[in-house]
């Protein structure tokens, strides 16, 4: 089965790469890639005239929750897969925090298996640092790491023991493998819901303190120097995090950074009335804050931009803002959420789009995330400029709490492939 | 109200909190409750206003006072009143607020007043239901009928409320009454000084309109007209928020000595329950300038003022 999509604007991050082409697919991967106004290519079983889209590899998202197993009824692997695809994600890392925790070799290849069984999108699990994420004993992560766990995080449950941080940090090192972690301080933040600030003391919701994920990102960032781990800081959510990591690197640690793509959207002042949707972890912050991660984005000191899907069912959000859970759907809405940077702050398409394709490839070691021969034929057909507006009951995730229900967004993915086959169509959707 | 050129008309379907109140509403407000809390003192029936209306008492914690008063003035303007203290029914069984909420809907109450230990409970509240909502205290957030009964209380003994200064002195972090306290006095012209210690003085109080926020409770105290105490919570003893009674008696704690620093007619208030001998001496609680039991009796007539308002059967 072969596929020549013409007519396209070729978009490759990885190469700068911004010019009229074609791509010619065979058997899964990119077997051709032909600059300039040029026909479909003359072996090609099937052509598609991309009509001038933007032709873009796909997203590779870090950070993703699923409820399976455990919560099926949040979400389960097919349906993120339906709305990753549908908002461009092509492949995407699902974090441990399950019922049970993925903190054991059986769970990993269930996770592969399953995914590979259900799943539209490419799927990668990522093992527990330790186990139940109970931050207490090591999980095995050498194990896991040969069962193919592409990273190794304890996901929502930052590890609170620095010395059991460093000892894992030290083992992980030794296996090559690959460390996220959130960085919170939760003496700090424990009780906190929103940002903290003027906002959250005039509404009477308590606040979670920039100080603590400084404070939990310096701490991270020392141990993964002392002990030589690569480390992603996860979810950064001020500019000042980035600047203790940037002179981490400045001694040539290996420390990359990810923001979320909601984080770039939204300031505190969206929580509004008590929007439990605004609700999530590491909160919105304010305007000033947030124009830093962007400037941040712009100067390409962030890796990875990161939908932080986290699928929360009505029962968990139709509550007191303080009691609701933390978490927003984000799989369907972060190119759109970057295209928003695109058209409205003047950050460049290519500089949009790498930190959610070559980037994080590069850090995970995927051949995807770009157009180059012999790579794998993930791809996105999309408008950058093509207004929506944002409906909840549209979106595909079996949960739809996401903060941008009732925006109206910019970028809309109007065809998904994956290893060559269209997953998704933009006519097509229901 | 008739004023020139234009009537007022009280609009608002619920009361959730100060914020997002007119000056010319509280005004309102206090007006009415001044007339209910007058013809309550010549020993007359307030006119049945609420005759065939259903109020419920909603109160997700435990407080007697406020939901007495509640059902109290409900009574007097005629109303049917139910109180529902849910803090041992069936929330505790995993039944949420809003599922609460739809159940007494359906029954169709005309007003539903609540407490809930979450901020923006009374929100969320108004939003699922088609009654009016009157907020009773949500989290830290705000207690508007507190704020109005404060503010009608200082109106009546000093005769205006534009222009006096009013210190406000104590967990000021943790209280709703600051909340809607300050901003009800700060929309009628008061001057409005924070007080508190370090700990549980929030940032950002100059956005619900206080003049100054400050730990030195002395300096506040000079020139001011009324005083202003609040209830310490003894959890706040636990997690560092402060060293021991004693020493916040020390610095916080209203003395007699300390009270010769305001103005020699200062009017004392604490909307209670009182802590004696941590936030105020028992002598100045009980003494001449302490208006803290015409506090109580005024909380009737505002909250008479507000059900009228947002549920009498004559408008």
């Amino acid at each position: 089965m072969s596929l020549s999509i013409h007519n396209a604007r070729l978009l490759d991050p990885a190469t700068g790469l911004d010019e009229p082409g074609a791509i010619f697919i065979d058997k899964g991967k990119i077997k051709d890639i032909a600059k300039g106004h040029s026909g479909p290519h003359s072996d090609a079983k099937e052509t598609l005239d991309a009509g001038g889209l933007c032709l873009a590899p796909g997203l590779i998202d870090l950070r993703v929750k699923t409820g399976e197993p455990g919560d099926e009824q949040k979400e389960t692997l097919a349906t993120a897969s339906r709305s990753a695809v549908a908002g461009g994600v092509t492949s995407f890392v699902v974090m441990p925090d399950t019922r049970p925790v993925v903190d054991d070799v059986a769970l990993v290849r269930f996770i592969i298996e399953q995914a590979r069984k259900t799943a539209k999108a490419r799927i990668y699990p990522s093992g527990a640092l330790t186990v139940g994420l109970r931050g207490e004993q090591m999980a095995e992560i050498g194990l896991m790491a040969d069962a193919e766990a592409i990273i190794f995080t304890n996901g929502d449950m930052p590890i609170a023991n620095a010395s059991v941080m460093k000892r894992v940090m030290a083992y992980a090192a030794s296996r090559n493998a690959l460390v996220m972690s959130r960085p919170d301080e939760r003496a700090l933040s424990g009780s906190g819901v929103m940002n903290s600030g003027a906002l959250a003391a005039r509404i009477g919701l308590s606040g979670i303190p920039p100080e603590a994920e400084w404070i939990g990102a310096a701490r991270d960032v020392m141990l993964a120097e002392a002990t030589g781990c690569r480390l992603v800081v996860d979810q950064v959510s001020t500019e000042r995090t980035l600047q203790i990591i940037a002179a981490a690197r400045g001694r040539g640690a290996k420390i990359h950074a990810t923001v979320a793509a909601h984080t770039l959207f939204f300031n505190e002042r969206d929580v509004g009335d008590y929007l439990t949707y605004c609700k999530v972890n590491p909160p919105f912050r304010d305007e000033e804050t947030r124009q830093g991660l962007i400037a941040a984005l712009k100067r390409r000191e962030i890796d990875a931009v990161v939908s932080a899907h986290d699928p929360q069912p009505p029962e968990e959000k139709r509550l007191p803002f303080g009691e609701a859970a933390f978490g927003a759907a984000g799989l369907e809405t972060t190119l759109s959420a970057l295209m928003s940077l695109v058209n409205d702050a003047d950050l460049p398409l290519l500089d949009a789009l790498a930190p959610v394709t070559c980037r994080p490839a590069d850090l995970l070691g995927l051949p995807q995330g770009r157009l180059k021969t012999g790579a794998p034929a993930d791809l996105i057909l999309f408008n950058p400029g093509k207004p929506w507006l944002c409906v909840r009951e549209e979106l595909r995730s079996r949960s739809t709490n996401s903060p941008f229900d009732g925006r109206r967004l910019q970028g809309r993915v109007i065809r998904t492939l994956v290893g060559g086959e269209t997953v998704f169509e933009y006519a097509a959707a229901g | 109200m008739p004023m020139a050129g234009y009537t007022y008309s009280f609009d608002h379907a619920h009361l959730l909190g100060i914020e997002g109140l007119h000056p010319l509403d509280i005004t309102h407000i206090l007006d009415l409750a001044d007339r209910y809390a007058d013809a309550t003192r010549a020993g007359q029936r307030a006119d049945p206003v609420l005759t065939g209306r259903t109020v419920v008492n909603l109160f997700f914690e435990n407080s007697t006072r406020t939901m007495s008063s509640f059902e109290i003035a409900a009574k007097r303007l005629g109303a049917d009143v139910i109180n529902m203290p849910v803090a041992n029914s069936s929330v505790k069984k995993g039944e949420t607020l809003i599922d609460t909420a739809m159940t007494l809907n359906a029954m169709k109450p005309d007003v539903l007043v609540i407490r809930h230990s979450a901020s923006g409970g009374a929100k969320l509240l108004s939003r699922k239901v088609d009654c009016a909502v009157i907020n009773a205290g949500d989290g830290t957030h705000e207690h508007p009928t507190q704020g109005l009964l404060d503010v009608l209380t200082i109106r009546r003994n000093k005769g205006r409320v534009e222009g006096l200064k009013v210190v406000i002195c104590g967990d000021i972090a943790h209280s709703r009454v600051a909340r809607s306290t300050t901003m009800a006095l700060h929309l009628l012209g008061a001057e409005v000084h924070l007080c508190g210690p370090k700990t549980l003085l929030p940032p950002g109080t100059d956005t619900w309109g206080a003049a100054s926020a400050t730990t030195d409770f002395d300096a506040a105290l000079k020139g001011a007209d009324v005083v202003m105490m609040l209830r310490l919570q003894m959890e706040r003893m636990d997690g560092a928020f402060l060293p021991s009674r004693r020493e916040y008696f020390r610095y916080f704690g209203l003395t007699q000595e300390r009270l010769a620093l305001a103005l020699p007619d200062a009017t004392v208030m604490h909307p209670g329950p009182m802590n004696r001998g941590i936030e105020i001496e028992s002598a100045i609680a009980d003494g001449p300038r302490s208006v803290i039991t015409e506090q109580v009796e005024m909380g009737v007539a505002v909250r008479e003022a507000v059900l009228d308002l947002l549920a009498g059967t004559h408008r």
